[in-house]
Parts: structure tokens; C-alpha cells; sequence
């Protein structure tokens, strides 16, 4: 009582307070940018497309979308934002994925860093992914991508700061997160920027994904460690380097948690 | 306040837009019953750097749900909600 008081006096009102006049709003780590993409973007003239229609960020450089060879042409930019109060303002006015056509994509990623391999920020990564049948996900899928986006947001993937990361914190791991519909099924991944190749000298590296995939399976989408999740049309909890996706499969080695 | 003097004819600006960022967790109260970030995720944390764990993050879906002034509209870049979806979820036998 005594300390909101004190918040008072020093004129302190969040969202909680005054949900119209607030006069704080609570930053994210990172800022964010959500994309998208489906049949209904590809070859349309749409007025907004990624790279022109809004102003480039100071300070922030976004790699040529020239780079990826056309890739990025139909995926367009949603917005940026960089509180929490705005990620919610965006939620609860956008479509949730399992109102979206087939073949449709969000994108989240770290401001700056664009969804595809070619980003620098993702080129040496790889992706957490699981993929789960539509008929039995369609009413767990909007949730699961919710958590899926708070955990990103809210930079839980990464382990906590200790005392000596204080001067110089390490970097994220994450770069952003992917939801996509198909006629069948509904894919969602978390994309690290860095992945193991197997090294012993990586093992560090390797328990860090590790605990990526954890976090993802067990609080995020709220399975047990042990269970076992692949059947007809559905994955385990899966990463792959994004090297190893691009052979297709030759000589990739899984990670399952 | 400064608000008071704006133009008239122009339209006010949103909380949102004015609000400030926070830069030290400890400085803000939360009403009863509203929880605070976990304490263990901010320990060490930088100015304005924090983490956010999900029960702290859901409390605020209920209460934000203003479009954002920057959000385009969503038929024009391609978001449009499935026919087949909908009526499925009124009550059509599905397939």
C-alpha cells in the first residue's frame, strides 16, 4: 500500500492502472518484426512489400532480401514493435493461425534479421520444429503459437544472466520463431543462430540447444519430457542445422528431445 | 499537462505512443493481484533489458487491445481469415 503510494506520487501508471492513460510501457529485450506470408501474397502487387514500404530502423542493418534469391519477394513485413503492451495490441487484432489459409506463414524475428537462411544471423543455425496433424491440433495450434511467441518475446529460450555475464551478456540464441499451415498439418519452429556440427569442443553449445528444445516441448507446448509424439502425419521435437536441411536429409543428424 | 496544450484539431496521441519505457523493474507497482515478472529473470538484468515469464505476459491480453496505430490493414498485405475455417468452427460436420 505504501509503495503504491509512492508510485503514485512519482506519477508511475501502467496498463494495470489506467488501462487508457498509462504513462510506462514495459520494453522488450529485443525489438521484434512479425512477417507472413501464403498463396495470397506470391506475384500480387500488394502496396506493402517488405523492404520499401516502411522506413529502415537506425541502426539496424537488414541484409539485401537480393541475397536470397527471391525467397523474401512474397513474404511481406506485418510491423515492428518493441513493448509488450504493443505485442498484445498486434495479438488481439491479427488473424491466429488456425483461421489462416493453407499454406500460410508468421514469421517473428529479431528486428533486423530476415526469415531466411541466408540472414547472417541464421546462416551458421539450424531450427527446433515439430509438426503436428491438423485435425487433431486445430484447437490447441493458436495456443501453442501464443507461447510459442511469449517465449521468444519474453527471451526465456535463454539461460538466466549470472553475475559475470553482467558486463558483456552473451548472445541470444534465438532469432525468431515460424508458424505454418499446410492441407495436413501445422509446423511450428524456433530458429537458433548458432548449431552443434558435432564437435567435442561444441558440447557446451549442444546442451544450450538442448535446453532450447526442452523449454519448447515441456512449457511451451506442454508435453511431458518422456512422451513420445510422432505418428501419422506428426514429429517429434526435432533440430536440425539449417545445413543439414539443405542436403535433404543426407548425413543429417537429428537432434530429438 | 503538455497534452492539454496540443492543437485541438489534432488528434491525440496514444498512450502507447507517449508512454515511456521502463527502465527499472523496481520502480513499478502492480495493482492487487496483478503478478510481477519473475524476480529470478531480471537478477543481473541491464537497464530497460529484461525477460518476461508467460503468466506475467498473459495478464495483459485482456486489457491491450488497441489496433496498433502501425498495423496495415490486413487484407491489403494478404491476412485473411479462411472461409473453409470458419464455417468448420460454426458448427459445420467438418469434412
Amino acid at each position: 500500500q505504501v509503495v503504491d503510494m509512492q508510485a503514485q506520487a512519482e506519477g508511475i501508471k501502467t496498463v494495470f492502472s489506467d488501462p487508457t492513460n498509462f504513462n510506462v510501457k514495459h520494453p522488450l529485450y529485443s525489438p521484434w518484426t512479425l512477417w507472413f506470408d501464403s498463396p495470397a501474397t506470391k506475384g500480387r502487387n500488394l502496396p506493402q512489400t517488405p523492404m520499401s514500404a516502411f522506413p529502415p530502423t537506425p541502426g539496424v542493418t537488414t541484409p539485401g532480401a537480393a541475397a536470397t534469391g527471391g525467397w523474401m519477394d512474397d513474404i511481406k513485413r506485418v510491423i515492428s514493435f518493441d513493448s509488450v503492451e504493443e505485442f498484445w495490441g498486434l495479438y488481439n487484432n491479427i488473424v491466429p493461425p488456425s483461421q489462416l489459409p493453407q499454406k500460410a506463414n508468421y514469421y517473428l524475428f529479431k528486428e533486423g534479421i530476415i526469415p531466411a537462411w541466408e540472414d547472417e544471423a541464421n546462416k551458421n543455425g539450424g531450427k527446433w520444429s515439430i509438426q503436428l496433424p491438423k485435425d487433431k491440433n486445430r484447437g490447441n495450434v493458436d495456443r501453442m503459437w501464443l507461447y510459442t511467441m511469449l517465449a521468444a518475446i519474453g527471451e526465456t529460450f535463454d539461460p538466466h544472466l549470472t553475475q559475470g555475464d553482467v558486463a558483456n551478456p552473451p548472445q541470444s540464441l534465438i532469432t525468431g520463431v515460424i508458424v505454418s499451415t499446410r492441407p495436413q498439418f501445422y509446423r511450428l519452429s524456433i530458429w537458433t543462430r548458432l548449431a552443434p556440427n558435432g564437435g567435442d569442443e561444441e558440447a557446451a553449445l549442444r546442451t544450450r540447444i538442448e535446453g532450447v528444445g526442452r523449454h519448447f516441448k515441456g512449457t511451451v507446448l506442454g508435453y511431458t519430457e518422456a512422451q513420445k509424439l510422432s505418428g501419422p502425419l506428426a514429429t517429434e521435437v526435432e533440430f536440425l542445422s539449417h545445413k543439414d536441411s539443405e542436403k535433404k536429409g543426407k548425413g543429417a543428424k537429428k537432434i530429438v528431445v | 499537462s503538455g497534452v492539454a496544450k496540443q492543437d485541438i484539431t489534432a488528434p491525440l496521441p496514444s498512450a502507447l505512443a507517449t508512454a515511456r519505457i521502463i527502465d527499472d523493474l523496481g520502480s513499478v507497482s502492480y495493482p492487487d493481484g496483478i503478478l510481477s515478472p519473475k524476480i529470478e529473470l531480471n537478477e543481473n538484468a541491464q537497464p530497460g533489458k529484461f525477460r518476461y515469464d508467460r503468466d506475467f505476459l498473459l495478464q495483459f491480453m485482456s486489457i491491450c487491445k488497441e489496433k496498433p496505430d502501425s498495423l496495415p490493414a490486413l487484407d491489403a498485405i494478404g491476412i485473411e481469415p479462411s472461409e473453409q475455417n470458419f464455417s468448420l468452427s460454426r458448427g459445420g460436420s467438418g469434412r
